[in-house]
């Protein structure tokens, strides 16, 4: 029987478009991250694993690892939270739910380098719309708390310029923008959970909303959650055009912005480190790595409903 | 346990009338305490929005609802201690068997911080374990022990079916409610279904309140039955009453399979009805005009001559249950169901030509209106008098 070689040509053009555009990108970034090449260079030199020892040594890296750290953990809860609270509030109206997921949607759709320039204003320290309303809060019964009394006495923080503040201001705006995107993912969950296991659990005594939500509503989304979860963590991961806007001279008030993306950002291209960048490239990838083999062994587990 | 009364349901959705529609009001019901009833009708009749009225997940536009002595018309569902079983079965897909059959127990009584979990089952061992002592009780009269530990997607329809009747039956609600519960069920665990149902019902000694659009299982297991059409109960009565004696054209033709023949004919003025050109011995004094006439396959004989008065038309189909085989006759104007048995079917293929007379006294009269028209010798309900003439010899020997 003459073997017929069909198959290969059959998965031939996925398998070389894959090599190329997915494998061969990593494999050549693997590679660099052990030299010290940078763009233009004629040769290099294989220096083994001293790019990685910087990463883990200088404070500036480990800066980084703050930084992109308290972010993910501000920004994940909060706008899956946010997300979930909205999509819930918006599926029990009857009326004027369109309305609410365009507004909720819309910092979604906007560019963000424009937004930035928005927040920029607003949380400008003396002219910036943010500290002139606390401002108006100064000689009432607020002046108890002692953020304002601090506030009033002196001046109210500088939001993006102080190294206290900067890091949580970035984590509220990226917050801000994200959560409507989940909120759109858990809008589609809420259609899928059958009405009739609203109808068992009221048939079984489910009385308030909180009983409801916790027999039916959270396992049924369970799928949804793990999926809205690992997209923001690796999209959290991700944040580079905030930083980029606020902070384009290098990672805020005393780096205390200088998250992930914007390190491979400065180190390959701004000061053309390829080697450095391409180390801090494979760091990045092992995060999302292990984000995506969670979430899948999580479907796969915990989850997955027949 | 406790009976429930309706009184004057009435429903629509938006403008379309849904319970309660003719003119006669709303849907009054009063289902006695221990009864099966069925409500069985066509999809679209208004019984699962009857049912659902009932367990409180949709309200009424007017009427009132009671539970045994006390008015639910604004009480919560959760609040009516009824239990329900749901067509799709409506199990908690996250929660094993027997997690799910506790679901009603630890809503009703556990307080907020014994649900908690992790803390909550420390907090409270001893009622935690009263809990699954009565899950495994209901565990073990359903036959369902094996599978307490497995989640509903590991579990086929038939398990599942008894899943969601222990859900129901785990704690002891005034009434069941069942909405298809059978209908996911091949046909052969329908049948076994059906009788496990109404055993469990005898020994439960429980209300149940039963919609089907099967009326096999109808006429199987209730003690009285409601047919619905068109969001109004045609007639409710025991099975056996309404089949043998419909009061509507209707009812007489959605119960009993297959359906029953109809005839157009007429009452003559002295009381003659004449169908097909066959007369009925019996008379209908007063009534005048178009009428059709009813008659069940079963009740006619398949003859082997043509007699005066008997019918004569060519096989078209016939199909064989086994036990019976259904001729079905074209009469040229009109077509009739005939059962008979094999052995007389054996010789009648395709286009034979066969001969049927009705038996006497059995045929019914139904107006232009649907309604039955009853003879004077069947005045009361199910004390028909049988006029033994007008029918030939051999049909009364079959």
């Amino acid at each position: 029987m003459r073997r017929s070689y069909a198959h290969i040509w059959f998965v031939a053009p996925a398998i070389f478009l894959m090599v190329v555009i997915l494998i061969l990108p990593i494999v050549v970034a693997a590679t660099l991250s052990f030299t010290d090449y940078s763009l233009g260079n004629e040769s290099f030199n294989w220096i083994d694993w001293k790019n990685y020892d910087r990463i883990v040594s200088r404070s500036s890296f480990q800066k980084m690892f703050t930084a992109t750290f308290t972010y993910v953990a501000v920004v994940v809860p909060l706008s899956v939270g946010l997300g979930l609270g909205a999509a819930l509030l918006i599926n029990s109206l009857t009326r004027f739910g369109d309305v609410y997921k365009t507004i909720y949607f819309l910092p979604v759709m906007a560019a963000l380098l424009a937004m930035a320039i928005v927040w920029e204003f607003a949380l400008h320290p003396t002219v910036g719309i943010i500290n002139k309303t606390l401002a108006m809060g100064c000689g009432t019964w607020l002046e108890s708390f002692g953020f304002f009394q601090r506030g009033c006495e002196r001046n109210f923080p500088l939001w993006l310029g102080d190294k206290q503040y900067a890091i949580w201001t970035v984590s509220f705006i990226g917050v801000w923008q994200g959560f409507g995107f989940n909120m759109v993912l858990y809008l589609a969950g809420l259609t899928s959970v059958p009405r009739e296991l609203y109808h068992a659990a009221a048939m079984d005594g489910a009385k308030t909303g909180w009983d409801r939500f916790r027999l039916v509503t959270w396992p049924m989304l369970g799928p949804t959650t793990v999926f809205v979860v690992t997209i923001t963590c690796i999209r959290s991961f991700q944040v580079f055009d905030t930083v980029e806007a606020f902070y384009p001279q290098g990672g805020g008030p005393s780096k205390s912005v200088y998250v992930m993306m914007f390190a491979i950002f400065e180190k390959g291209i701004q000061q053309n480190l390829m080697g450095l960048g391409a180390a801090v490239t494979m760091i990045f990838l092992v995060f999302v790595l292990a984000l995506t083999l969670i979430q899948r062994w999580l479907v796969e587990r915990r989850v997955h409903y027949a | 346990m406790a009976g429930i009364k309706l009184d004057g349901i009435r429903k629509a959705f938006g403008e379309t009338p849904v319970l309660g529609t003719g003119p006669s009001g709303g849907i009054d019901l009063d289902i006695a305490d221990g009864e099966f009833l069925t409500l069985v009708g066509p999809s679209g009749c208004g019984k699962s929005t009857l049912l659902r009225i009932i367990a409180g997940l949709e309200g009424q536009d007017a009427g009132d609802l009671s539970i045994g002595d006390r008015l639910v018309n604004t009480v919560r569902p959760a609040e009516r201690n009824l239990a329900m079983v749901f067509q799709s079965y409506a199990l908690y897909p996250h929660l094993t068997v027997a997690q799910n059959m506790a679901v009603p127990l630890k809503l009703r009584e556990l307080s907020f911080s014994e649900r908690l979990p992790l803390i909550g089952p420390l907090m409270a061992r001893e009622k935690y374990r009263a809990l699954m002592a009565q899950v495994a009780e209901t565990a073990e009269v359903l036959k369902i022990e094996a599978l307490l530990d497995r989640k509903p997607g590991q579990l086929s329809g038939g398990q599942r079916q008894r899943a969601a009747l222990g859900r129901a039956m785990v704690r002891q609600p005034v009434a069941f409610l069942m909405d298809e519960p059978l209908s996911n069920l091949d046909a052969a665990l329908r049948v076994h279904m059906r009788s496990e149902l109404a055993e469990l019902h005898r020994d439960l000694q429980a209300t149940f309140i039963y919609v089907t659009h099967d009326q096999s299982e109808a006429l199987t297991m209730s003690d009285r039955m409601a047919v619905m059409m068109g969001g109004e109960i045609l007639q409710l009565d025991r099975p056996g009453l309404i089949y043998d004696d419909p009061a509507d054209l209707r009812v007489a033709e959605f119960i009993g399979s297959p359906k029953i023949n109809t005839l157009k004919g007429e009452v003559t003025s002295d009381g003659r009805v004449i169908a097909e050109g066959f007369s009925l011995q019996r008379r209908l004094p007063g009534a005048r005009g178009a009428v059709s006439v009813g008659l069940r396959p079963e009740h006619l004989v398949v003859q082997d001559m043509a007699y005066e008065g008997s019918f004569t038309g060519r096989v078209v189909h016939a199909e064989n249950l086994g036990s019976d085989v259904y001729l079905h006759l074209d009469l040229g104007t009109a077509r009739l169901v005939v059962r008979t048995d094999p052995a007389r079917a054996a010789d009648l293929g395709i286009g034979a030509t066969v001969n049927c007379a009705p038996l006497a006294g059995k045929a019914m009269v139904f107006g232009a209106d649907n309604a039955r028209l009853r003879f004077p010798e069947e005045s009361a309900a199910g004390t028909e008098t049988k006029t033994p003439a007008g029918t030939p010899p051999q049909a009364k020997v079959a």
